[in-house]
C-alpha cells in the first residue's frame, strides 16, 4: 500500500489491473451462479414431475410424461381418498411419528441430563453402552425383534413400532443431548435446588426449556426418519390393513401396476407435509444435521 | 444433608431408567440373541425348528454364489456411492458458498430430495426410467440420441448404476449441508492472508480449505459408507433385487431369506456377517481419516 502511494503511475496501473481482475472474477461468479441454478432445477425436476403427474390422468402420463396437465384435475386424489385405504395409512404415519417423537422427547433428554450431570463411573459406563448402539444396524437385530414382539404380545400393535423407535433413538439422542447439556451452566439448577425444587421439576421447568434448539433438531431429524421409514412398519404392523404411507405406496406398485396416476397422488400426499415443515423450520434442519455431524 | 444428597443421586438414576429399559429390550437384547439365532435352523414360526446347527449357516453363506453376488453388489454400491456422493456434495457446497445471490434457495433445492423417503424416490425414478413412457428415454429421443436409450432397470449392469444414480440424487444435499457448514467455519483471515502472500486459488484450496475440511471429510465419508452398505428401500421398490438376484445386496438378502423364504436362522447369520463387515470397514475408514485431520 505505502509503495503504491509513493508512486502515482504504479498506483493507477495497479488499480486498473485490479479492476480488470475483479471484472473477470465477477463474470465467473455470475456464470457459476447461473450454472448452479440450472443444476438446482434439474435436482428438483423429479419432484416437479411427480406433482404434474399427480394432476394428470393415467392416459396423459403415458402419452406425454413431460407435458403440463391439460386442466387442474384432482380425480386421482379423490379416488385415492375414497377408494383406497390410503387415508388410514396417512393417519397411521401421523400417529406413529407424533406419539414416538413425544415419548422420545420424554425419555431421551432426561437420561442424557442425568448422565451428564452425575458424571460418575456408572453413568460413564451407561453412556458408552448407549453410544455403542450407533454401530448396530437395524438389520442386525431385526429378525429376533419379531420373536420378541410376539413374546411380549405387542406384535401387530402400534406399541411395537413405537417401542422400537424409542429404543432406536437412544444412541444418537444421548450423544446429541449430553454434548448440548455440557454447555449449560449448573448454577441455575443449584439455586433452584436451594429454593426447594425437586430434581424432576428442576429438569422439566428449568433445564428442558433451555434445550429447545437441540430438541427441535432432534424432533425434526428423527421425526423425518420415522415418517420416511419403510421396512420396520411393513414387517411389524398387522397385515390386511393399512400400514403407513410408504408401505401403501410400495404395495400400490404391486397391486395397481398400471394406475400410476393414483400412486403419484399418494407420493404427493407423502411429500407435502414434510415440505411444509421444511419451509417453516428450515434453520433447525440445517442445525440438526451439522450438530449431529459434528458430534458423530 | 448427606441423606438428601443420596436421594438426589438416586433420582438422577431413575431419569436414566426408561431409556435404559427401552434400549436394552429393543436393541441390545435382540442384537445379542442374533448371535445365538445365527447358529440355529430356525424358520421363524415353529419353535421345534430352532435347533443348534453350529456353523452350518455360515458354511452355507460362504459357499453360496448368491451371497458373493450380494456382497459384490453391496461393495460396489457402497464404494461408488461414498465416492460419488462426496464429490457431488463437495462440488455443490463450494459453488453454493461462492455464489452471489440465492444461496439459501439453491441450498434448499438441493436439500429437498433428502426430505423424501427412499420408497418415494425409488418410485419416481422407476417411472422416469420406464422403457415405454419414461422421461429419460423420452428426452433422449427428443434430442435425437436414440442410440443412448437404455433398459435402465431390466438388465445388468444398468440396474445397479441406475440405483446408484437415485441414491446420489437423493442424498447429496445432506452431505452438501455438512460441507457448507465446514466451509463457512473457515476463518476468512486465513484465505486473505494467504492471498496477500501471493497464494493462487488452487494453492489456497489445497493448503487451507482441504486440511480444514478434514473433519467434514471424516464425518461424510463414514456416514456415506454406512448408508451405502445398508441401502434397502430403493432396491425394494425399483428392482426387488432383480433381474434374478442381480441387484440383491446383503441387507436385501437378509430380508428375502428371513421373511420371504422363512429361513430366519440363516437370515440372522447373514445379518451378523453384514454387521461384522460394517464394523470392520467403518472402524478402518475412521481410523485412517482421523489421522489426517487438522485441528484449528
Amino acid at each position: 500500500m505505502t509503495r503504491t502511494e509513493a508512486n502515482p503511475t504504479h498506483a493507477a496501473d495497479a488499480a486498473a489491473s485490479m479492476a480488470a481482475a475483479r471484472r473477470k472474477k465477477n463474470l465467473l461468479s455470475w456464470g457459476l451462479t447461473l450454472l448452479i441454478f440450472v443444476v438446482a432445477l434439474i435436482f428438483v425436476s423429479p419432484i416437479w414431475f411427480s406433482l404434474i403427474s399427480a394432476l394428470k390422468t393415467n392416459g396423459e402420463i403415458m402419452r406425454d410424461p413431460t407435458a403440463m396437465p391439460s386442466s387442474l384435475y384432482f380425480g386421482n386424489f379423490v379416488t385415492l381418498w375414497n377408494k383406497t385405504r390410503f387415508p388410514a395409512a396417512v393417519l397411521n404415519s401421523l400417529f406413529l411419528t407424533i406419539v414416538s417423537e413425544a415419548l422420545i422427547i420424554f425419555v431421551v433428554p432426561m437420561a442424557a441430563y442425568a448422565i451428564e450431570r452425575r458424571g460418575t463411573r456408572l453413568t460413564n459406563v451407561v453412556y458408552a453402552y448407549f453410544i455403542a448402539g450407533m454401530m448396530i444396524p437395524f438389520q442386525a437385530y431385526m429378525i429376533p425383534l419379531f420373536k420378541e414382539l410376539k413374546m411380549f404380545g405387542i406384535f401387530g400393535t402400534y406399541a411395537g413400532p413405537i417401542a422400537i423407535y424409542i429404543a432406536g433413538s437412544v444412541a444418537f439422542g444421548t450423544l446429541l443431548f449430553t454434548s448440548f447439556i455440557k454447555g449449560i451452566p449448573r448454577e441455575i439448577e443449584e439455586s433452584a435446588s436451594i429454593d426447594g425444587c425437586n430434581q424432576f421439576s428442576i429438569f422439566w421447568r428449568i433445564v428442558f426449556p433451555l434445550l429447545t434448539p437441540c430438541t427441535a433438531s432432534m424432533v425434526i431429524l428423527n421425526g423425518l426418519g420415522i415418517w420416511n421409514d419403510f421396512l420396520m412398519p411393513m414387517l411389524v404392523l398387522p397385515s390386511g390393513r393399512a400400514k403407513t404411507i410408504n408401505v401403501e405406496i410400495y404395495s400400490f406398485v404391486g397391486e395397481m401396476s398400471s394406475r400410476w396416476d393414483i400412486v403419484f397422488a399418494g407420493v404427493i400426499c407423502g411429500i407435502i407435509p414434510v415440505l411444509i415443515l421444511f419451509v417453516a423450520l428450515q434453520k433447525y434442519f440445517v442445525k440438526g444435521i451439522t450438530a449431529g455431524a459434528a458430534k458423530g | 444433608m448427606f441423606k438428601k444428597g443420596m436421594k438426589r443421586e438416586n433420582v438422577l438414576l431413575l431419569f436414566i431408567l426408561p431409556a435404559f429399559v427401552f434400549y436394552t429390550l429393543f436393541v441390545i437384547a435382540p442384537a445379542a440373541s442374533s448371535i445365538w439365532l445365527g447358529f440355529t435352523s430356525w424358520d421363524g414360526i415353529t419353535s421345534a425348528s430352532m435347533k443348534f446347527i453350529g456353523l452350518d449357516n455360515y458354511r452355507n453363506i460362504f459357499t453360496s454364489a448368491r451371497f458373493y453376488s450380494a456382497a459384490k453388489n453391496t461393495l460396489i454400491i457402497a464404494a461408488s456411492f461414498t465416492l460419488l456422493v462426496n464429490v457431488v456434495a463437495l462440488t455443490l457446497a463450494i459453488v453454493v458458498d461462492n455464489i452471489r445471490v440465492g444461496k439459501n434457495i439453491v441450498r434448499s433445492a438441493f436439500y429437498i430430495p433428502v426430505l423424501i423417503s427412499g420408497i418415494i424416490a425409488g418410485f419416481i425414478w422407476t417411472i422416469m426410467y420406464n422403457t415405454s413412457f419414461g422421461i429419460i428415454n423420452g428426452l433422449l429421443a427428443s434430442l435425437h440420441l436414440e442410440a443412448l436409450q437404455q433398459d435402465f432397470l431390466g438388465r445388468m449392469p444398468n440396474a445397479l448404476m441406475s440405483i446408484i444414480v437415485v441414491l446420489i440424487w437423493q442424498i447429496s444435499g445432506y452431505y452438501m449441508v455438512i460441507y457448507l457448514a465446514a466451509l463457512q467455519g473457515i476463518p476468512q483471515e486465513l484465505n486473505e492472508a494467504a492471498a496477500i502472500d501471493g497464494a493462487s486459488h488452487w494453492q489456497r484450496f489445497r493448503n487451507i480449505t482441504v486440511p480444514l475440511l478434514a473433519g467434514a471429510f471424516t464425518v461424510n465419508l463414514t456416514l456415506a459408507l454406512i448408508t451405502g452398505l445398508k441401502v434397502f428401500d430403493q432396491i425394494a421398490i425399483m428392482t426387488d433385487g432383480g433381474p434374478g438376484f442381480a441387484t440383491e445386496t446383503i441387507t436385501y438378502m437378509v430380508y428375502k431369506v428371513g421373511f420371504g423364504e422363512m429361513r430366519q436362522g440363516l437370515g440372522t447369520a447373514l445379518a451378523m456377517t453384514l454387521f461384522v463387515i460394517i464394523m470392520i470397514l467403518g472402524v478402518a475408514q475412521t481410523t485412517i481419516l482421523r489421522k489426517r485431520e487438522v485441528q484449528l
